[in-house]
């Protein structure tokens, strides 16, 4: 990457960061919503237990676009936040730019590489420094449903894309919509992530959501998963446009549509109402032949700054933000589960259990897996090809062949 | 010549430019520094963050190989053209239609004034339910009795950017009758007298003499309304969010999105780059046609 700007981001910090309280650190995210900001105030009470200040600077919306740009100005500005949350790869790039603290004396007295699942490593650590530490995992490729709907039908959790599907036609039928979602590109790109592993198998979406293998990216695996992405559209109704995912997930709830495809936030909404997993809703995953955990992760890197104090507050956050048991009480507000694999969630609701099981099972199937559409398998620039061609796709009337071609050509365009 | 008086001359002969110089400076840094340094990125390999190297027209090739960037020109097309013709016509028909001399006209003309009073964001979100199939107009129709009612444009790719035309036309026509009804009163009602003395039907006195006296206030709706649809990606946000899929993209929503989301920042500023020399293309022209119209008289 360019070296000019490496050097002029490493000149403008050493700049004296003047006028900052002892041991405060900034900390930017871009959690704005209730439950977020209850989880993040987990780790602040231990944070200042410890005798640190935490400055808050939440930068909200556009799924934190507006928080990264934020930080692109602070630091071209040399004057970066203590710690930042990342998404995706977004520490990665930071940390090829040479601007963000190592914190691997840290992650090796504190033994993070091994309660850690490997899959996690490429994310938060960059040639041998280790950049971010990480707090949460969601899945994202939960399947909601509404348990009532499912009992009075006389249907069971499906066991493969086909009996779902089937599943879907006799509720239709009944005047149910059997699919809540909206048009949102990334509401879509769920479904697609989750296809691409349950139809082919893990290796399939290993081949083409992480690595861009041409051949596999124009096979006839990738029509087959394009077939049934169609399917899943005649589930869904047409008044989808515009439907924010937390509508959708009321409709759910109050019985208008029997499933949502959605990341482990959507139990929130089950939650708050009262609603108890397995006696009121289902949680499962998306189902295939191998089951699959898509996973995300937020996790903090820090910035290099010359301020002892600020330092110091870094290397206590960091391993705030490591502690099993903050790991626990941020995650049982966040409905997550915690990053590292070794702290118990005995204390969870029955989904977060389940996928807690699941991911163990996963990591040993090699079926745990970046989810794309959050930015955790192909680069943004190619991953925003996939979300492209998959959107276009499901509101549109496209064959299957023509987005194979239209999805080889965008990635090859992208490259 | 006193010394001082020398020095207030010259004093005031500096003292404009020493006034204007800061906003000038301003102005020059702002816009046409940052309108080079965006050219300057388009030809580089730039992604996640600027890389200064040069990689020729790669990432204009790069950029007019993108389906999205395609629907988003021929959206901006689609939607500019018919979002001033039809505000133009509707607004021009109004205000023909109110300026005979009706009862309540005050009352009309408020009522058609009032939505340009609302932002897009405003217009976009009530019209994103009124069309919504399951909320909106069908459901309504479908409710009465006609069950076989469609109007679902809003889902279709196909359709969806008319959909932004509708409530675009919805917000600013009332805007355009207005400036031509204050355009219709200033027309001399001689004219339009002598004009039937000589046996002139009302629909030619409209077209052969009333229209074409309208001439400047056709000029500048017309201004404010380009003005108005180069502006107006806020209502593609608030009305389809771009959807349904990427239907609904233009120039700027890409814009943002290469530059800012997907790690493309030279395709970004290529697009940039694209965009800007668009409205030359139609400035240019407009401005060298002004220009030698100053020289010449």
């Amino acid at each position: 990457m360019s070296k000019f700007i490496a050097t002029v981001l490493a000149a403008t910090m050493l700049v004296p960061v003047a006028a900052r309280a002892e041991g405060e650190i900034e900390v930017l995210h871009h959690w704005v919503s209730q439950s977020e900001v209850d989880a993040l105030n987990v780790i602040r009470k231990e944070l200042e237990a410890k005798g640190f200040t935490w400055k808050d600077s939440a930068v909200g919306g556009m799924s934190g676009a507006n928080a990264q740009q934020a930080l692109r100005s602070r630091l071209t500005a040399g004057n970066p936040p203590g710690a930042m949350q990342f998404l995706g790869w977004e520490g990665v790039q930071w940390a090829e730019q040479g601007v963000v603290r190592d914190l691997n004396d840290l992650a090796k007295t504190g033994g993070w590489r091994e309660a850690l699942a490997p899959q996690l490593l490429p994310f938060v650590t960059s040639g041998d420094a280790f950049i971010a530490a990480p707090i949460n995992m969601h899945r994202q490729n939960w399947v909601w449903a509404n348990k009532k709907i499912f009992d009075d039908a006389g249907i069971a959790v499906p066991k493969s894309w086909a009996e779902l599907i089937a599943a879907g036609k006799t509720l239709q039928e009944k005047g149910i919509v059997p699919v809540a979602m909206g048009d949102e590109p990334w509401q879509i790109g769920i479904i697609f992530d989750a296809l691409l592993s349950d139809v082919n198998g893990p290796e399939f979406y290993q081949k083409t959501a992480i690595d861009l293998d041409p051949a596999a990216l124009g096979s006839a695996e990738m029509v087959k998963v394009f077939d049934t992405l169609r399917e899943v559209r005649g589930l869904v109704d047409n008044n989808f446009v515009g439907r924010d995912w937390a509508v959708a997930t009321g409709m759910v709830i109050n019985g208008e549509a029997a499933m949502q495809f959605m990341g482990d936030w959507a139990k929130g909404e089950f939650l708050a109402k009262g609603l108890k997993p397995n006696q009121d809703f289902y949680c499962f995953a998306t189902p295939g032949q191998v089951t699959s955990f898509q996973y995300l992760i937020d996790s903090f890197g820090m910035f290099t700054v010359q301020d002892e104090n600020v330092q110091n507050a870094q290397t206590a956050l960091a391993e705030t933000i490591m502690d099993p048991k903050v790991q626990k009480g941020f995650n049982l507000i966040k409905g997550s589960i915690p990053a590292r694999s070794d702290v118990s969630v005995d204390d969870f609701d029955d989904c977060a259990k389940l996928g807690y099981q699941e991911r163990a099972a996963a990591i040993e199937k090699g079926s745990m897996q970046g989810a794309m559409t959050h930015g955790f398998a192909a680069k943004p620039e190619f991953a925003s090809v996939f979300s492209d061609v998959a959107a276009q796709f499901f509101v549109g009337n496209m064959s299957s062949e023509d987005a194979v071609k239209m999805l080889v050509s965008g990635i090859d365009n992208a490259r | 010549m006193s010394a001082s008086t020398r020095m207030s001359s010259r004093l005031a002969a500096w003292l404009p430019r020493i006034v204007v110089a800061p906003s000038l400076l301003v102005v020059i840094v702002t816009v046409y520094l940052f309108i080079l340094w965006t050219g300057l990125i388009s030809v580089t390999s730039s992604k996640f963050v600027p890389t200064y190297d040069f990689v020729g027209l790669e990432q204009y090739v790069r950029l007019w190989a993108t389906p999205r960037w395609h629907t988003a020109v021929a959206n901006l097309f689609i939607f500019s053209a018919l979002f001033l013709a039809l505000s133009t016509g509707l607004g021009l028909l109004m205000a023909i239609l109110l300026d005979q001399n009706i009862r309540a006209e005050g009352a009309l003309r408020a009522i058609y004034l009032y939505p340009m009073a609302l932002s897009f964001i405003v217009t976009g979100t009530a019209w994103k339910w009124i069309m919504n199939p399951g909320l909106g107009i069908q459901r309504v129709v479908n409710d009465l009795g006609w069950t076989d009612f469609r109007f679902d444009w809003i889902t279709d790719p196909q359709m969806a950017i008319y959909t932004v035309v509708v409530a675009g036309v919805w917000q600013s026509s009332g805007f355009a009758m207005a400036i031509f009804l204050a355009g219709l009163r200033g027309i001399d009602n001689s004219v339009i007298k002598a004009a039937q003395i000589e046996g002139a039907t009302l629909p030619l006195i409209y077209r052969q003499i009333i229209i074409p006296m309208l001439r400047p206030a056709m000029l500048s709706v017309i201004v404010l309304l380009s003005y108005i649809a180069i502006k107006s990606f806020d209502l593609v946000l608030a009305l389809t969010n771009g959807g349904p899929g990427t239907a609904t993209e233009l120039p700027s929503t890409f814009m943002f999105s290469a530059t800012f989301r997907r790690n493309q920042m030279g395709v970004g500023a290529a697009s940039a780059v694209m965009m800007l020399m668009t409205v030359a293309a139609i400035i240019i022209p407009y401005l060298y046609s002004e220009l030698r119209e100053k020289n010449n008289g």
